[in-house]
């Protein structure tokens, strides 16, 4: 019995290979002679629709305010999950839930470690943007996301063509003619339409772009800014419930004012310049979760282009990396500020520095 | 040469020149990384602590080359 299913699973691998060879073969250029294709890169969220959602002004159905609500979706299953595994009433929980339980449990160690009896009131926050970022990032990895999109013709530089039915931008500069059958500019393309076609010289033909239907979150600057400032307000929220109002004194500190003449002074100056790094953190916090992710995106780009099967695969490796560790550094990040808000800035501040 | 051609060699010179910053943040992360694994080799209890500074350190050292990385960006993608 073993030894059949063993070698069933033999027989399967050699499938497996298989499709993958066809794969390679169908769209990687050796089949159907295409060269590998460098997207355009856009900064901001693409719109996929030029009216306002709800008729305000401004906010725009954007592709990664798609990939937000499918974070969200993933943090929603990922409750719904941990609730039926907790509702099931078994000790030792299994499968999604048990996965869940054992990352939470490491982040309230780290917690604990860190913040001590505010545990309960830091925890939530951690695990909230550990959890949000880290779906929001992985889910940029699913193939599909980033390359099945719209048509846009106007500001891109590659040509457009219909490959077995689905229009793709399409590398020309060798066959200029090839945009003439093109009448559907919205249309779907096809996942590895996107590594088919075009380096990026678009010379007088009118270009195309795709504007993807999927783009993680994370490569926003609106949603890591949005972030960054609910953690940094969080943060002095949490400074004044342990603190009161003496919470201030960090930053306006008038208590040696007097009494000591220079040295008070000096504290005080040294309180306001708090006061600048308090800000420039929303800083920090939003461009290094930003400039982490875009970067990592473009890199899946650029590498895509240049060898368009086996060496992304290393790459996507990397940026499942990078993905978790901005996650956990982003909500440890803010934890650890927590932390240090909650301790107050007396005369033993070197206990704690 | 045009002004066209000159403004795209601009950009790209300078967002080149702009990561130039990347090798402070390599240099950080590396001396980080070296103290947190002499640290670990000699207290092997203390890992797990060790490991969260380490990576706070490394986040606050990465923090600089992603600076630069914004800029370059800035020069690529959004200046006219």
């Amino acid at each position: 019995m073993s030894e059949t299913k063993s070698k069933n699973r033999t027989w399967a691998r050699w499938v497996v290979l298989a499709a993958i060879l066809l794969g390679v073969f169908l769209f990687t250029g050796v089949g159907l002679g295409i060269k590998p294709i460098m997207p355009e890169v856009f900064l901001p969220g693409e719109r996929l629709s030029e009216t306002p959602l709800f008729g305000i002004p401004g906010l725009y159905l954007t592709n990664t305010l798609i990939g937000m609500l499918g974070a969200d979706l993933v943090v929603f299953a990922i409750a719904f999950f941990v609730y039926r595994g907790v509702k099931s009433g078994s000790v030792a929980l299994k499968g999604v839930s048990g996965a869940v339980e054992a990352l939470l449990e490491a982040l309230e160690n780290m917690t604990e470690g860190t913040a001590g009896k505010w545990t309960k009131d830091i925890f939530p926050w951690f695990a909230t943007i550990t959890l949000l970022v880290l779906s929001a990032n992985w889910l940029g990895l699913l193939p599909g996301v980033e390359t099945i999109g719209l048509l846009h013709e106007g500001h891109g530089e590659h040509s457009v063509r219909t490959v077995a039915g689905i229009q793709t931008i399409w590398d020309d500069s060798a066959e200029m003619a090839a945009d003439a059958h093109v009448e559907d500019t919205h249309a779907e393309e096809d996942t590895h339409g996107e590594e088919m076609a075009t380096d990026d010289h678009g010379e007088e033909h009118h270009g195309a772009a795709i504007i993807p239907f999927f783009r993680p979150v994370s490569t926003d600057l609106n949603f890591t800014f949005a972030l960054a400032i609910v953690a940094v307000v969080m943060v002095q929220v949490i400074g004044f419930k342990a603190l009161g109002w003496g919470y201030l004194t960090k930053f306006f500190n008038v208590k040696h004012f007097f009494s000591k003449p220079i040295f008070g002074f000096i504290d005080f100056g040294v309180g306001l310049l708090e006061l600048v790094s308090e800000l420039s953190k929303v800083l920090s916090f939003a461009f290094r979760l930003f400039g982490n992710l875009f970067a990592g995106a473009v890199l899946l780009f650029v590498m895509g282009s240049l060898v368009p099967f086996f060496v992304p695969a290393m790459f996507y490796m990397l940026e499942l990396f990078v993905g978790m560790i901005q996650a956990i550094v982003f909500g440890m990040l803010t934890m650890t500020f927590m932390a240090q808000a909650t301790q107050s800035h007396g005369d033993h501040d070197e206990a704690h520095a | 040469m045009d002004v066209a051609a000159a403004t795209i060699l601009g950009k790209l010179i300078g967002a080149g020149l702009a990561m130039i910053g990347a090798i402070g943040a390599g240099a950080g992360i590396g001396i980080v990384t070296s103290g947190a694994v002499q640290a670990m080799g000699r207290n092997p209890d203390a890992a797990g602590n060790i490991q969260t500074n380490m990576i706070l350190g490394i986040a606050f050292a990465e923090a600089v080359a992603i600076y630069c990385l914004v800029v370059a960006l800035l020069i690529l993608f959004v200046i006219g």
